[in-house]
């Protein structure tokens, strides 16, 4: 029965016009899985598989991967393990369609043999209709690929605050300024205080970021005043870099890891390396020639002078000075590392559900975070410290703070596991990447899903926001790197190169250039400012959805740099835009 | 790869699954593996088939106890529904707001790791026969210098007391030591932390604790050895419930 009316559906579609034929192929593969799903459910074994094998062909080819996965659920008892699954079947598929094509297919399916079909999508299709030219192919092929089909548009209406918070005004007192040798002179002047860039240019609040208190964050400590001077000073002889200056690359290979490196983190300030591995330990080595310390035992911290200048030098322990510090308490690996903005604290999730939080300080647990009961994939402190963000297998993330045993916020809405956490600079949004091939981004504030991204045709791997906050670049197994407007919730670009996973992002410190790292072994750079000028921004972009992405992988591609059979895990740009990268050397 | 003919016809059945869902390069040690994990897969739930079988006073397992201990196995995800209302309710909840000046912000004791996990018992007249003692030294850390500060013996004298109050003496250059009784001797120097008698207590050993202890368990400590123990647990914590001496929540006295 289905397949008469898969084969009748096939055919009018194949006669339509040309035009509209693009449109309308994209009723093939929900229809082709939801009938597929319903013949199993009802326990018509023999006709699910002939269904199965007449048009599983007929799909298009990202599709593949989820076919292979649907020809082995053959029994009702399959698909009731299959969460995923179960989400589909229950879920509607969203398609967007333009108004022309609508009509037609309307006209078809209300004739009187077709009504089944047409019950059939009115159940589990969502038209989403628009007023406009019918896509082409290739338009259709840039979006489509995730388990649910596209976004609705007013999914991704909403308003983002994109914009970044204000930098507080740090005054800089004389007495930091030893090393700043040449352009003193000598004269004991009060310098202004030094304020980035983008925070003097404007007075007034910028209209795209949040309100400074629309979500609590922690004041500022004097050492974070501290850190934020030294941040000043680094930016200062920080490397502007572009087409003709690229950035250098260090890379820090892990030998003899045996293919258990699962998780590298770097802190902003580039001392510490922190690597999650398949052994359930969490390793932090120190980069910089100052070693790592433990603080020294109660009763020797009592001895000690309080009062005095360097009074966090004293109560360092120099019996303890290593390079490398071992952190043991995980049952499972280690699948994501985080170290805290101020260097103090260090999170990791792993397999056993948990997250913890380690005190690098005295190098020990601190807190076990339990609301994950199944596999943590990654984790991330906010830029701001205090909150973090962990996702997993069960397809939610969580939002925490370090004071509170249970999570703040729970993400929920991705249909499969959520491989990827990432906060926004103003840390007011936190982007998921998920198993399903579509990005969210979640307000902190109320916890709404505030934009969707669907295009890639894979599982997401990695995710990273650019220094400005507005646009959003994420890579899947699919080897694309992909350019998302969050403003407007628009994909903006695409980047072709890598033939494998790209497992890890980054965006150089002033925006200029895109490092991606992937499984195949190479590191690449792209041109950010140029794949983010001359952005399409008029209205019927937005109200449509339209894009039209320009084949410019080759222009924005400023090198590809090989590693010897080490995928690269991390990218991290040092203040002054050095890139150091970090993967576990795998032979072959 | 080996040729198929060569291969057991499990294994076989095995290759021609992962060519069936698109593997295609793989280790041949995963042929092994995929094998192991059904075998252990398939006898799990046999034997719970064969228990509820059992429970319904049937003579054989059938198709319907097995399907009863599959669907008591899997992995029970919430449903969307379920995940969706909860996270409305958890989501409708303002942000709390954040106390300055609060210290690490870490929750309430009972929720964190930092608290002791082993309870230092009273002195009390030796009555056990143990004779020999286990050394066990920190499993990072270079030679373990013995000292007379490690009394061998058995017996509890003054001496012993007074020489092993000194936590945080140069002794421990390479760390922790913990002194574990034994009623039969056994050979010095094994690296596992070996289940106390009665006449020892507390070896539960976190060790996430260990990096920062120095800790000589004997049961022939006095209490000047416990609170400095304890004090030195209470590094980075607020001190409002820092009973220690009355802290039950860890108490890991039969093992």
């Amino acid at each position: 029965m289905y397949e008469e009316y898969y084969s009748g559906l096939k055919h009018f579609i194949e006669c339509s016009l040309d035009c509209h034929r693009a449109e309308l192929s994209q009723l093939f593969y929900p229809l082709f899985v939801h009938m597929y799903l319903e013949l199993v459910y009802n326990q018509h074994e023999n006709e699910a598989k002939s269904f199965f094998e007449k048009f599983h062909g007929d799909q298009e080819c990202y599709y593949q991967d989820d076919l292979r996965v649907l020809s082995s659920l053959t029994k009702k008892e399959h698909m009731k393990g299959n969460e995923t699954m179960l989400d589909f079947r229950t879920s509607k598929f969203v398609l967007r369609i333009s108004r022309d094509s609508y009509q037609l297919l309307k006209r078809h399916l209300q004739e009187k043999q077709n009504n089944q079909i047409w019950n059939i999508v009115q159940e589990h299709l969502y038209i989403d209709i628009f007023d406009g030219m019918p896509r082409s192919k290739q338009q259709i092929d840039a979006m489509v690929g995730s388990l649910a089909g596209e976004a609705k548009r007013e999914a991704n209406k909403s308003k983002v605050f994109f914009g970044l918070l204000k930098e507080p005004e740090i005054e800089v007192p004389l007495d930091d300024e030893d090393e700043e040798g040449e352009n003193e002179e000598g004269k004991p002047k009060k310098k202004k205080p030094k304020k980035d860039s983008i925070g003097s240019k404007s007075k007034k609040q910028d209209p795209n970021a949040p309100p400074q208190n629309r979500i609590p964050l922690p004041e500022l400590k004097d050492s974070d005043k501290l850190d934020k001077i030294m941040n000043m000073k680094e930016t200062t002889k920080r490397v502007r870099l572009g087409p003709d200056c690229l950035p250098s690359i260090c890379f820090y290979t892990f030998l003899n890891a045996y293919q258990g490196l699962t998780a590298v983190d770097v802190t902003d300030d580039s001392s510490l390396i922190a690597g999650g591995f398949a052994d359930s330990t969490v390793r932090v080595w120190s980069v910089t020639p100052k070693k790592l310390r433990s603080v020294k035992q109660a009763s020797d911290l009592s001895l000690i002078d309080k009062e005095s200048d360097d009074v966090l030098e004293r109560i360092m322990d120099e019996k303890t000075a290593s390079e490398l510090k071992i952190l043991y308490g995980h049952s499972g690996p280690v699948y994501g590392a985080s170290f805290s903005p101020d260097r103090n604290y260090l999170l990791s999730s792993s397999e056993d559900g948990t997250v913890r939080l380690w005190s690098l300080q005295t190098f020990t647990c601190l807190v076990g975070y339990k609301g994950h009961n199944y596999p943590v994939w990654d984790t991330q402190f906010s830029p701001y410290g205090y909150y973090f963000v962990s996702g997993g297998h069960d397809r939610v993330a969580r939002l925490w703070a370090t004071d509170h045993y249970q999570p703040l916020r729970i993400f929920a809405g991705h249909l499969a596991d959520v491989n990827c956490t990432r906060f926004h600079p103003n840390s007011n949004y936190v982007a998921t990447g998920s198993a399903d091939r579509t990005v969210r981004l979640w307000d902190v504030l109320n916890g709404n899903c505030v934009r969707i991204f669907t295009g890639h045709k894979g599982p997401i791997h990695s995710l990273t926001f650019s220094p400005n906050g507005r646009f959003l670049a994420t890579g899947a197994t699919d080897g694309r790197v992909l350019l998302w407007d969050i403003g407007h919730g628009l994909m903006v670009g695409e980047l072709k190169g890598h033939t494998d996973t790209v497992c890890s992002l980054r965006f150089s410190r002033d925006g200029e250039i895109l490092a991606s790292g992937s499984m195949d072994n190479t590191v690449r750079l792209w041109d950010a400012i140029k794949a983010f000028e001359d952005l399409e921004t008029d209205d019927f972009t937005t109200a449509t959805g339209h894009i039209n992405l320009p084949e410019n992988s080759q222009e924005l591609l400023l090198g590809t740099y090989m590693t010897k059979s080490t995928p690269v895990v991390h990218l991290h740009f040092t203040r002054r835009n050095l890139v150091l990268a970090a993967g576990a050397y795998s032979p072959q | 790869m080996a040729s198929p003919k060569s291969m057991r016809k499990d294994a076989q059945m095995m290759a021609q699954i992962l060519k069936d869902m698109g593997i295609t390069e793989y280790e041949p040690r995963v042929i092994n593996q995929m094998l192991e994990f059904a075998f252990r897969y398939v006898t799990t739930i046999l034997d719970d088939a064969k228990i509820y079988s059992s429970h319904a006073k049937k003579a054989t397992v059938d198709a319907d106890d097995v399907r009863l201990a599959i669907q008591c196995r899997a992995d029970q995800s919430f449903p969307r529904y379920f995940l969706l209302d909860m996270a409305r309710q958890r989501n409708q909840t303002p942000l709390p707001l954040i106390k300055p000046y609060s210290g690490p912000g870490l929750p309430p004791d009972r929720y964190c790791l930092t608290a002791p996990n082993y309870r230092l018992k009273s002195l009390q007249k030796k009555a056990s026969t143990s004779a020999g003692r286990i050394t066990i030294s920190r499993l990072s850390v270079g030679s373990v210098t013995s000292r007379p500060s490690t009394p061998t013996l058995g017996t509890p004298t003054p001496q012993t007391m007074s020489v092993s109050t000194k936590v945080g003496t140069p002794m421990s250059l390479t760390g922790q030591r913990f002194t574990v009784q034994m009623p039969t001797s056994q050979s010095p120097a094994v690296k596992a932390s070996i289940p106390a008698t009665s006449a020892v207590q507390n070896v539960l050993i976190n060790p996430s604790l260990i990096g920062s202890k120095n800790i000589l368990i004997t049961t022939n400590m006095v209490s000047s050895q416990n609170t400095a123990n304890e004090s030195s647990n209470a590094l980075k914590r607020k001190r409002e419930d820092d009973d220690d001496d009355d802290d039950d929540d860890d108490d890991f006295d039969n093992l």
